[in-house]
């Protein structure tokens, strides 16, 4: 197979799987700039890493460490002291809507915070979570066992469930 | 609140994030048409310029050693150091290059990451170890006829001077470490260089990787 068809092929499989780009650049990015840079990188380095791909894993498992790996890094590139995703930036649209969907959109940017507040192995560990991944998965994509996923995942819930009551109380 | 709650509130976002679709696909067609740069790899840029000048650097050391022919022994052995020591740096960075280049982002989370801190701590011990070099500059000049000939002089001005280096590069050299990094003079002084900027939260990132992994 040519490299323009490996590209194509790739490329094809992105748009299928576009969800997950877009959830991590919107968890570990704070501005809409900077989620357009994660995304171009996240694509640049899926191309770069697409010829050591194996069948061995599932197409989102890989995709899930290369966009992860390229997020964590990227973070650790751009951050600067500090920063955290506002909310008003990402509620703009709440207002002309009718309740159930403002509550909806409300509890969306708060979980988006919430996870955004997570620590950075943490973040991904959600994510993975909240994508109906399995324990098995999961340590895969991380590189750690079962049992330290299960252990953290149930550490983490419960510090976003806080997080949830303390805000609508 | 339940398990389920917050995954129904998570997929919910799944029609608003659609809209970012057109932006993306912008993105595809750069990448495709490989118009689009890696953020990324610019370290790897950055190091493979400092390869480049670093060997012109040490060719140079080398041309005036052979055009100094052992003449003087001053210059001689502080140009030799000066060189060595820039070899050093020049073998340290074509190191971390090939390390950049073979960092796979499809390998385990926690086994990339490491290998980004592994590359990061290097970048700071081999800084170090580089300022061990310092009192060398100040001694390349240094000649018997200045010794004789200007004794008071040379032991009032260059020998002070050159101890002092030489305590300076020391005291650089036992300082600059990961554990310090979040001193405010040792990021004053790195923050010029563009790969040292976030090795205080590479660190932080180290401990939370390593707390990651214990649990």
């Amino acid at each position: 197979m040519s490299e323009r068809q490996h590209h194509e092929e790739l490329l094809k499989e992105i748009n299928v799987h576009k969800a997950i780009l877009y959830k991590i650049c919107n968890v570990y990015c704070k501005n809409e700039s900077d989620r357009e840079d994660l995304a171009q990188e996240i694509v640049y380095q899926l191309l770069r890493s697409y010829q050591n791909f194996t069948p061995q894993y599932k197409f989102s498992t890989w995709m899930y460490r290369v966009a992860l790996n390229v997020a964590i890094s990227f973070y650790r590139k751009t951050r600067t002291a500090g920063s955290v995703i506002r909310l008003m930036e990402i509620t703009t649209e709440v207002e002309d809507k009718g309740d159930n969907t403002v509550e909806l959109e409300k509890n969306i940017n708060r979980l988006q915070q919430f996870i955004t507040e997570l620590k950075e192995l943490d973040k991904a560990l959600m994510i993975l979570y909240l994508e109906e991944k399995n324990y098995k998965e999961i340590s895969e994509i991380l590189g750690i066992t079962e049992t330290n996923v299960a252990t953290r995942i149930s550490r983490v819930k419960e510090k976003l469930k806080q997080r949830f009551l303390t805000t609508n109380n | 609140m339940e398990d389920c709650t917050l995954k129904n509130i998570w997929h919910a976002q799944d029609e608003k994030l659609d809209r970012s679709l057109k932006i993306n696909l912008l993105i595809l067609e750069s990448i495709q048409t490989q118009k689009a740069k890696s953020k990324l790899g610019s370290l790897a840029t950055f190091k493979t310029w400092a390869v480049i000048l670093g060997i012109l650097f040490v060719l140079f050391c080398g041309l005036l050693l052979y055009g100094n022919q052992l003449k003087n022994i001053f210059f001689t052995v502080s140009i030799a150091m000066i060189m060595l020591f820039s070899i050093y740096a020049v073998v340290v960075y074509i190191k971390h290059i090939v390390l950049l280049k073979q960092l796979d982002y499809s390998a385990p989370i926690t086994y990339t990451q490491k290998k980004l801190d592994g590359l990061q701590a290097s970048t700071i011990s081999s800084t170090g170890i580089l300022m061990l070099q310092l009192p060398f500059h100040s001694t390349w000049f240094w000649s018997w006829q200045m010794i004789n000939g200007n004794g008071t002089k040379f032991w009032l001005i260059a020998v002070p001077a050159t101890i002092a280096f030489a305590i300076i590069g020391i005291w650089l050299y036992k300082n600059i470490s990961e554990k310090n990094m979040h001193k405010k003079w040792i990021r004053r002084l790195f923050n010029a260089g563009p790969e040292y900027k976030n090795v205080v939260q590479a660190r932080k990132f180290l401990t939370e990787l390593e707390e990651f992994k214990k649990d």
